[in-house]
């Protein structure tokens, strides 16, 4: 490396330019967007909810928002507060509620009350769903310190919500 | 099985003991079948599994929905009392909703997340708003009769005080623009004289706008609104005062200091006086203050000429104020209008 420097330092910069020039590769940026959208697969058998078949920039156009909230507005107050515990409220509950949950969690906050809605399948026996229910509402609103409802839809199967397969 | 147990006491014959235990399986000798015997044991390499038996999924009694036992005449307020996510069973409505190609329906309201994604005025039906508007009435009392347009209104409630209420989705209720206050006065509506006003109107600057004749005292200084109301008023109220203050040294402002035209104080005044009292053959020995006092109402088409002389001074020159001035000159000396030659 010294020898490099030195070399650079004792020779004119006219020189070094072709050798630098070579080592350079550029090329246009490549624009691809990836996420949120899904691959075909081969035998046309993924199944995607219309949430998924959606790709991101069709939000306002063909699907709606996942969180309802006045932090996303301008000048509006707690947007990072708010964006964590949407996160937080969508994992306990895809934790909570495990390989039931066949759609996205939606939360709509209005004032201090936060309501929580998704699509749930029948696996488990209403009892238990009563249970959960309750379970659910109870410490989430307890750690955000906010009344917390659940507003649940149940199907039989997860081929209810399926949109297209792909 | 066996155990040996060696008891043994110094002196004394050597005793042992043996205990046998019955096991029903450690020591019966395997009984085996035949027939496995005779069978070898066959190396399955691509070992298929045995297909766990799954445990069928219990399907719940799921009733029916009971949007298909609704009577027509229910009150509807009663099933969707509040605000809440839409729920297809109880909304007995054939809604659909999503983008498809053309030629397709779109998805129907079960299992469809985006009508649970919108909010819905399900709870805030005619009916519902009608019952809760009665329901409230009797809070309410009745409009102040004398108060029945709005200049009644300007008119005795001159003083306008704007401050806004924030309505938003979070714990905490506060919001620190609800401590801005805003105070609008008609500059009209304050009792003040020609110095007054001109004081007055230099200590407020630029929150007087001229068009519309309104003061306009914003504060935002304070973090809550009581503290910045009462600072608004203050500064009104001081503004106000100050105004009528007069102080010795505003006495030594001369007529080089003037920032506009005043007709009384400047030559124009003193020609006008001169030459209307020579019209009238009156004796001419006044003096300066006098002149300045002298009402030239009194003068026939005058108040025209104060104000063409004053707007040429003050506006500047333009084609507008110079005909303006060469009409009113006219009137006043009594000469023909200007006749444009072709």
């Amino acid at each position: 490396m010294n020898s490099i420097i030195k070399y650079a330092q004792c020779s004119s910069l006219s020189q070094w330019s072709p050798v630098f020039a070579s080592q350079f590769h550029t090329s246009s940026a490549l624009s691809r967007v990836v996420s949120g959208k899904y691959r075909i697969t081969k035998k046309r058998d993924r199944p995607l909810t219309y949430e998924m078949a959606n790709p991101p920039h069709f939000i306002a156009h063909r699907k709606s928002w996942n969180s309802w909230n006045t932090s996303s507005l301008k000048d509006g107050l707690r947007r990072s507060e708010t964006a964590v515990e949407d996160e937080f409220i969508r994992r306990f509950l895809n934790g909570t509620w495990h390989g039931l949950v066949c759609s996205e969690v939606i939360i709509k906050r209005q004032f201090n009350h936060i309501r929580v809605a998704a699509i749930v399948r029948r696996a488990v026996s209403p009892t238990k769903m009563y249970f959960l229910i309750g379970y659910t509402e109870e410490l989430l609103s307890n750690w955000i310190q906010c009344p917390v409802t659940l507003e649940l839809q149940t199907v039989d199967s997860y081929k209810d919500v399926v949109f297209k397969y792909i | 099985m066996s155990v040996f147990i060696r008891h043994y006491n110094p002196g004394s014959v050597y005793n042992a003991k043996i205990w046998r235990f019955a096991s029903t399986t450690a020591e019966t000798p395997k009984l085996t079948n035949g027939e496995d015997d005779e069978e070898f044991r066959v190396l399955d390499i691509l070992k298929k599994r045995d297909k766990l038996q799954r445990r069928a999924p219990r399907k719940a009694d799921v009733p029916p929905d009971r949007a298909e036992k609704m009577r027509t005449d229910q009150k509807w307020g009663d099933v969707w009392p509040g605000p809440k996510s839409f729920h297809p069973s109880s909304v007995p409505l054939p809604i659909r909703q999503g983008y498809v190609p053309k030629g397709q329906a779109p998805p129907g309201k079960k299992a469809n997340a985006e009508l649970m994604k919108i909010p819905n005025f399900l709870h805030l039906t005619p009916p519902v708003i009608k019952s809760q508007c009665e329901a409230i009435k009797k809070f309410c009392t009745e409009w102040p009769k004398l108060l029945n347009s709005e200049e009644a209104i300007e008119k005795h409630y001159p003083l306008e005080i704007i401050t806004s209420d924030y309505c938003h989705a979070s714990p905490v209720i506060r919001n620190p623009l609800s401590r801005i206050v805003i105070l609008r006065i008609k500059l009209s509506d304050l009792k003040l004289d020609k110095h007054a006003r001109d004081k007055f109107l230099r200590l407020v600057g630029d929150r007087y706008d001229g068009q519309t004749d309104l003061v306009t005292i914003t504060a935002d200084r304070c973090p809550v609104r009581r503290q910045n109301l009462d600072y608004v008023n203050y500064l009104l109220t001081a503004c106000y005062h100050e105004s009528w203050n007069y102080e010795d040294w505003e006495g030594d402002k001369t007529l080089q200091d003037m920032e506009y035209y005043d007709f009384d104080m400047n030559q124009s005044k003193r020609n006008l006086v001169n030459w209307h009292l020579l019209c009238l053959n009156e004796e001419n020995n006044f003096s300066d203050e006098e002149i300045k006092l002298y009402d030239v109402a009194s003068i026939p088409n005058a108040t025209e000429y104060i104000e063409s002389v004053s707007s040429l001074f003050n506006d500047g020159e333009s084609d507008a104020t110079l005909k303006k001035y060469d009409t009113s000159v006219r009137k006043l000396l009594g000469l023909p209008d200007k006749k444009i030659v072709t």
